[in-house]
């Protein structure tokens, strides 16, 4: 508080830059469009966010969208998006495929003795990170044969993969640098991808600028495929990843990735535990790849890496993990749902991190329904489109790592419901759970 | 069942529902100002005036009736047109403090994208200048365009013109600061022409408070200030002198006629947002 207060006399404003990313369809753009509704809500004096209005007790907070400025990082585009989930009948918001920013200014008053001093004024960058490019850091560690020979052998369970790796499998024993068959395999790797994603609902595929790609032309070392053997393809295809990883280490120095100094990683467990084993294991991986590339640090390759554990330079200071789309299941499986979330990560801590269970656009109610002679905590909703409500009940979620006895029974595919209906058009706020807690834990320290 | 558990299930009702709301937050507790001891007692006071005047005065034109009727009609006539006065000094004073409570309805309404425009030309027509803007208010379809008018439009030229009358009040206090023989003179002076600033501030926005509407709008800006002008802790002194009285500051200290004058600039800024529905 006391040092709240001091800042608060200095000139300008002090510049918070979250990195917002997950896992495919998780749900970031909502996550981003009802946080930055419910922090103007806060800040019209609504209590939208009651977590955080007990974090600012007496405290005054006023929140302004900041103007774009100058700034080459595309504008995160709020009001259309709020405009989507507020209308009637409501529609999710389009998926974006780049990265942008949304920007908020607060002000946050002090109490107390220090009630007459200035307000502390911080700008909070939202930085909506594709996941997908996330999951690139860990190439970063892996040389063109490993990277080939790992992703290669995961394909093999998949049918998805069928036709590209009949390809890769017929390709002669040192085959020439030909562009024909390097665009041939690329298309066909991009396709097994996308089927991997889209069907099979998997995470961990990389590189993820061949699912999200970047804006602007592609350049020619976008054109490459996994492949072990060696020869002049071969050759050419690992002289292109080697320049794919020197640009997401580009990427990174940036500074639009570069001054992220804490982290929101939204994941949709629940979807992966309807899934199945195969696609939980691979939420599984890529958030623990997540997790283990967030301790990446910016420091000269050199220096030993216990340096970069002890200095605390470059790093992502907080990090919250999110399982996503929590209202799906009724408000006695949340804490499971949180706790499995922090399973999955499996990585022993350098930064504060916690685990959430969160629905940033709530569309269900708890009820309780009798199956089979017993009382079930079911959630209930209207459905996109339907006009009747309905009731579900997808089954237990476990509070660890789901063992063969989990995958025995059935988790149901989470079913499309409508948001609820938004007061004043969004302007009084998102229903959501849980996200003034995982806000009240990002901005500890600022509050 | 399956084994010990329940099996999973989806299941849509028979009839047709609306679309769920969420349930009602409760609103945060606002300290409630309520009615303040001086506030009874200076109530108290004007009801044994009034109430005994009017008694006494009713006894009179008895009296006067009972002497000769065409001295009764006479007394009840004088006797009307005195109360008849008073009651409509009340009415003023009444209609001046509820207008304040407009600008409070025109700010629900201005957040509400349902009703904003409507909002936007109630508050228009209170402005002298406020037609110029219609027509562009009437175009825009986006909310936070018809905000952003709004504030580029009348409420910049509000706070332009509330600014040049801080600029004036800052140049009399100066001036008048400096050949005031007592210090004790310039408490007086700063707390007058404070007052005069805020109603002459809150006039532009179409407001004409009396006495209870001035004083009820110097409690507003009390607590505007805290949001609006929080980098001037001189605001608040001036507010509690103006608040307190004259007699507090016959007996208090005041700061030297340079920080007097630039008071007069924070209040007018605080007062034109005070009195604005756009806020801050």
């Amino acid at each position: 508080m006391a040092l709240s207060a001091v800042l608060g006399l200095l000139p300008g404003r002090r510049v918070v830059r979250i990195g917002v990313t997950g896992l495919a369809r998780a749900g970031k753009t909502s996550f981003l469009t009802s946080l930055a509704a419910n922090l103007l809500a806060v800040g019209a004096g609504l209590p939208a966010l009651p977590a955080l209005g007990a974090r600012l007790g007496r405290r005054g907070l006023h929140v302004a969208i900041a103007p774009a400025g100058a700034q080459m990082l595309p504008r995160f585009d709020y009001l259309s998006h709020l405009a989507a989930l507020a209308a009637d009948p409501p529609s999710w918001p389009a998926r974006t495929g780049a990265v942008s920013l949304l920007s908020l200014d607060l002000e946050i008053g002090h109490e107390g003795l220090a009630a007459r001093l200035p307000p502390q004024r911080i700008r909070l960058e939202f930085l909506d990170y594709p996941g997908e490019w996330l999951l690139d850091l860990p190439l970063l560690g892996q040389s063109f044969a490993d990277w080939s020979a790992a992703t290669l052998r995961r394909l093999q369970a998949w049918p998805q993969a069928r036709e590209f790796l009949a390809f890769t499998g017929g390709l002669p024993t040192g085959a020439k640098a030909d562009e024909a068959l390097a665009s041939t395999g690329t298309a066909l790797y991009r396709a097994a991808l996308r089927g991997l994603r889209d069907e099979a609902g998997l995470a961990m595929l990389q590189p993820g600028r061949f699912l999200m790609l970047a804006p602007g032309p592609e350049p020619p070392w976008g054109s490459f495929f996994p492949m072990t053997g060696g020869g002049a393809l071969a050759g050419l295809l690992r002289a292109r990843y080697d320049e794919y990883v020197r640009a997401v280490e580009r990427d990174l120095a940036a500074p639009s990735f570069a001054s992220v100094d804490r982290l929101v990683v939204l994941a949709d467990v629940l979807s992966a535990l309807h899934a199945g084993p195969a696609a939980f294991d691979d939420a599984s991986v890529a958030l623990s790849a997540v997790a283990q590339a967030l301790r990446w640090r910016r420091l000269p390759a050199f220096l030993p890496s216990w340096i970069a554990r002890v200095l605390p330079v470059g790093g992502i200071s907080r990090v919250a993990f999110a399982a996503t789309k929590a209202d799906h299941v009724a408000a006695r499986q949340r804490g499971n749902l949180a706790a499995l979330i922090g399973a999955m990560i499996r990585q022993p801590a350098d930064a504060a991190e916690a685990a959430f269970a969160l629905a940033a656009v709530r569309c269900t109610e708890d009820v309780v329904w009798t199956l089979e002679g017993h009382p079930v905590s079911a959630v209930r909703g209207r459905t996109l489109g339907a006009e009747r409500a309905a009731k579900s009940y997808p089954g237990e979620v476990p509070d660890e790592l789901p063992d063969a006895d989990f995958w025995a029974h059935p988790f149901l595919a989470l079913p499309d419901f409508e948001p609820m209906q938004l007061k004043l058009g969004g302007r009084g706020g998102v229903p959501q759970i849980n996200l003034d807690g995982l806000l009240a834990f990002l901005l500890e320290d600022l509050l | 069942m399956t084994g010990d558990r329940i099996a999973p299930r989806f299941e849509y009702e028979d009839q047709p529902s609306a679309r769920l709301e969420p349930e009602i937050l409760p609103e945060p507790d606002e300290p409630r100002a309520g009615i303040g001891s001086v506030s009874l007692i200076l109530g108290g006071a004007v009801v044994l005036l009034l109430g005994l005047a009017l008694l006494d005065v009713a006894n009179f034109v008895g009296d006067q009736f009972q002497r000769a009727e065409w001295l009764g009609w006479l007394t009840l006539g004088v006797a009307a047109v005195g109360f008849g006065l008073i009651g409509m000094a009340f009415w003023r004073e009444l209609r001046g403090l509820f207008s304040l409570r407009r600008v409070d309805h025109l700010r629900r309404r201005l957040a509400d994208p349902a009703t904003m425009r409507q909002a936007a030309h109630a508050w228009l027509a209170m402005l002298p200048e406020g037609q110029s803007v219609l027509a562009a208010i009437d175009t825009a379809n986006d909310p936070d365009a018809i905000l952003a008018l709004l504030r580029a439009g009348p409420g910049e030229t509000l706070r332009l013109q509330a600014q040049a009358l801080g600029r004036v009040a800052a140049g009399q206090v100066l001036a008048a600061a400096s050949v005031m023989p007592s210090a004790g003179l310039d408490g007086v002076l700063v707390a007058w022409r404070g007052t005069r600033l805020v109603q002459q501030v809150a006039a532009l926005h179409g407001l004409r408070p009396g006495l209870l509407g001035t004083l009820a709008l110097l409690r507003r800006v009390a607590t505007s200030a805290a949001t609006v002008a929080a980098t001037d802790l001189a605001v608040d002194a001036t507010m509690r002198a103006l608040l307190t009285g004259p007699l507090a500051q016959l007996a208090g200290d005041m700061a030297a006629a340079g920080v007097a004058a630039r008071r007069m600039v924070v209040l007018a800024r605080v007062t034109d947002a005070a009195c604005s529905p756009l806020g801050k």
